[in-house]
């Protein structure tokens, strides 16, 4: 289990991480979710010990572990780039991890190949071991990184942004098979991600890193539907964050949120009783093949969307540049009390 | 009927060229433009006098003049004096020891600037200041040695001071060691730059991934850097090489005519006037540097690594 109290990391008046409280426990699939330059990047740094916490402790399995050198913590890192050693071959940047690591290293070749060729087999890539690494392709690049990563058996496993540099379609098909290899494995992924949908996909939990801090971490159905801060909700890219005044003094000063698909439009005035509504103007519409989503305007300036589903289609004919109400049920409705 | 052919393909291509043809010729005709001012200049001023060289080799040389019958009496004279083999034997021995003294001194160096200094600004800042010394001339830099290294100089003076030595250490100048310490200091800085470069373009996370791999900071070292450093050692050594084998001037203001280069040969010959005997010398150096170069070449394919 790898715990993280109070992790705090500045670079001069800039604050990456300001008192981070996170555990990943044993076994788990861990997604960390957080925007570009939230310092998810940072806080695997950390952990693997490229760089040292200004405050706070990180402790793996209740032993502290800050403070040491990268290459005694036992922890395995793929890098987003995938970092692998170029005037190598295929075979031995994954073997690199068992020849030279500073503790027992393993000496005996046929034990190094035959785990070497097992690590391969594991990420799909028999038969590439006496390739150069310039010589494979990007998803296969990727793969290298993991078994590199993996045949050292380290204590838990930091990804960081593993998909970015894959096209799509690969994206997708490396999802099941990273969550496949971990369920063989039974090691712990760190995943850090800037997809929602990534995070939500690929983890057993899904933690959301805002603000220097971990908002929220919990499972991906239960972030999802009822996240717990408004940073959260944002995150989820599926919530309307805004001031609650719009809807009402009952609501005012309060930061609330509701969820793309639980809004509904009508002409100005017809809202029903029982529902909140809104004033906002409809600016333009997208669509993307299965959903189309429609962007409106509150009077506040704040930017709303809803989002229609092609087989149940529930929107009128909305004219651009013109006043509608937006209405939800109550129960839609989460509300943020001091998070605004 | 293929006679009245009304192909508009077969018409277009008779009556106007197709415009990737034309872009083609472009191309080519501008590559020949700029390639031509090098090719002059490599003519004239290389291709041409290396033959004249070659040429002037096998002329017959009197006490007082040169002429143009064919002999090879300055080779066998060349080849068979033990004076002119030592010079070849030295040439290569101070070759060596500055060119491994260069890398000893100047890798750290640029392992410093290269991969410790992550701020380019800063790593631009400290390659200028390598180059400091050579604003002043090549002359000053070498003679600047005499009074550091000289019996009466910075170094024995404040070794005696310190009771380390009790007489004067003479070896220190008009000495090999002189020529070496000298050669060293000139040529260094030709080291330093094509290994920092190199340095420079080690991916900083292929250093992190093998440290996270449990390698230790002498492995990452010996298994990734050196290795991925290589060939800027290698385009460091050809500079270095190349001077260093032509070179007379460090040999003849430090070593007090006690250590003769083939390039010292040569001086010596042009200024007595034996033109045949220095061509001789002039062949034989560049046949030895065309080698180092070969070889060097062969060590590390530069081609795969540009």
């Amino acid at each position: 289990m790898l715990t993280l109290s109070q992790i705090s990391r500045f670079y001069g008046d800039t604050v990456a991480l300001d008192g981070v409280d996170f555990v990943v426990p044993e076994d788990t699939y861990m997604s960390l979710l957080g925007a570009s330059g939230s310092g998810k990047t940072t806080l695997l740094r950390l952990i693997a010990g490229f760089e040292e916490p200004n405050h706070g402790e990180i402790s793996i399995n209740s032993k502290r572990i800050d403070g040491q050198a990268p290459h005694l913590r036992d922890i395995g890192f793929v890098f987003q780039n995938f970092a692998l050693f170029p005037h190598l071959s295929v075979a031995e940047n994954v073997a690199f991890g068992l020849r030279y690591r500073a503790e027992n290293p393993l000496s005996n070749n046929s034990e190094i190949l035959d785990r070497t060729q097992e690590a391969l087999k594991l990420v799909g890539l028999d038969g590439f071991g006496h390739r150069g690494v310039g010589a494979i392709s990007g998803g296969q690049r990727q793969r290298v990184a993991l078994a590199r990563t993996l045949v050292c058996e380290p204590r838990i496993v930091l990804l960081d942004e593993p998909l970015g540099a894959l096209d799509a379609n690969l994206r997708a098909r490396m999802c099941d098979e990273l969550r496949a290899i971990r369920e063989r494995l039974g090691v712990s992924f760190l995943h850090v991600t800037g997809s929602e949908t990534e995070a939500l996909t690929m983890g057993d939990e899904v933690a959301v890193l805002a603000n220097g801090r971990i908002t929220q971490s919990d499972a991906p159905d239960t972030l999802f539907s009822q996240p717990r801060t408004a940073e959260a909700a944002r995150h989820m890219n599926a919530w309307n964050t805004f001031d609650g005044g719009l809807c009402g003094d009952a609501l005012s000063n309060q930061e609330i949120a509701v969820r793309f698909d639980q809004m509904e439009v009508c002409a100005p005035g017809t809202a029903p009783q029982d529902h909140l509504s809104l004033k906002a103007q409809y600016l333009t519409g997208e669509f993307n093949g299965p959903t189309a989503l429609s962007f409106f305007r509150a009077s506040d300036g704040s930017l709303l969307q809803i989002i229609d589903h092609l087989s149940q289609p529930r929107l009128p004919d909305l004219i651009e540049g013109q006043d509608y109400d937006l209405h939800f049920s109550s129960n839609a409705l989460r509300q943020f009390h001091g998070a605004a | 009927m293929s006679a009245i052919s009304t192909d508009p393909r077969a018409t277009s291509a008779q009556t106007a060229e197709s415009p990737a043809l034309i872009r083609e010729r472009k191309d080519r005709r501008r590559a020949l433009g700029l390639l031509t001012p090098g090719l002059i200049w490599m003519a004239l001023f290389m291709v041409l006098p290396m033959v004249m060289v070659i040429y002037v080799s096998f002329w017959t040389q009197t006490t007082f003049a040169v002429n143009s019958d064919l002999t090879t009496a300055s080779w066998e004279r060349f080849l068979s004096s033990s004076t002119y083999l030592t010079a070849i034997w030295t040439t290569l021995r101070i070759w060596l020891i500055v060119l491994v003294s260069t890398i000893v001194v100047g890798y750290p160096v640029a392992l410093f600037i290269g991969l410790f200094v992550r701020n380019k600004t800063l790593q631009t800042a400290l390659l200028v200041a390598c180059v400091i010394p050579f604003w002043t001339s090549f002359l000053i830099r070498v003679i600047a040695w005499r009074p550091m290294l000289g019996t009466e100089g910075a170094i024995n003076t404040i070794l005696l001071k310190l009771g380390v030595i009790s007489e004067p250490l003479t070896f220190l100048l008009f000495s090999e060691f002189s020529v070496l310490v000298g050669m060293t200091q000139i040529y260094c800085v030709f080291m330093v730059g094509p290994i920092t470069f190199m340095l420079g373009r080690i991916d900083i996370s292929v250093i992190e991934a093998a440290r996270d791999l449990g390698a230790s900071f002498g492995t990452v070292f010996r298994r990734i850097i050196l290795p991925l450093s290589l060939p800027g050692v290698m385009v460091g050594s050809i500079f270095v090489s190349v001077m260093v084998l032509g070179e007379f001037a460090t040999a003849a203001s430090l070593s007090g005519r006690k250590v003769n280069l083939l390039g010292n040969i040569i001086v010596s010959q042009v200024g007595s006037l034996k033109w045949a005997f220095a061509a001789v010398a002039g062949v034989v150096l560049t046949i030895i540097i065309t080698a180092v170069i070969a070889l060097a070449l062969r060590l590390v394919d530069l081609r795969k690594e540009m």
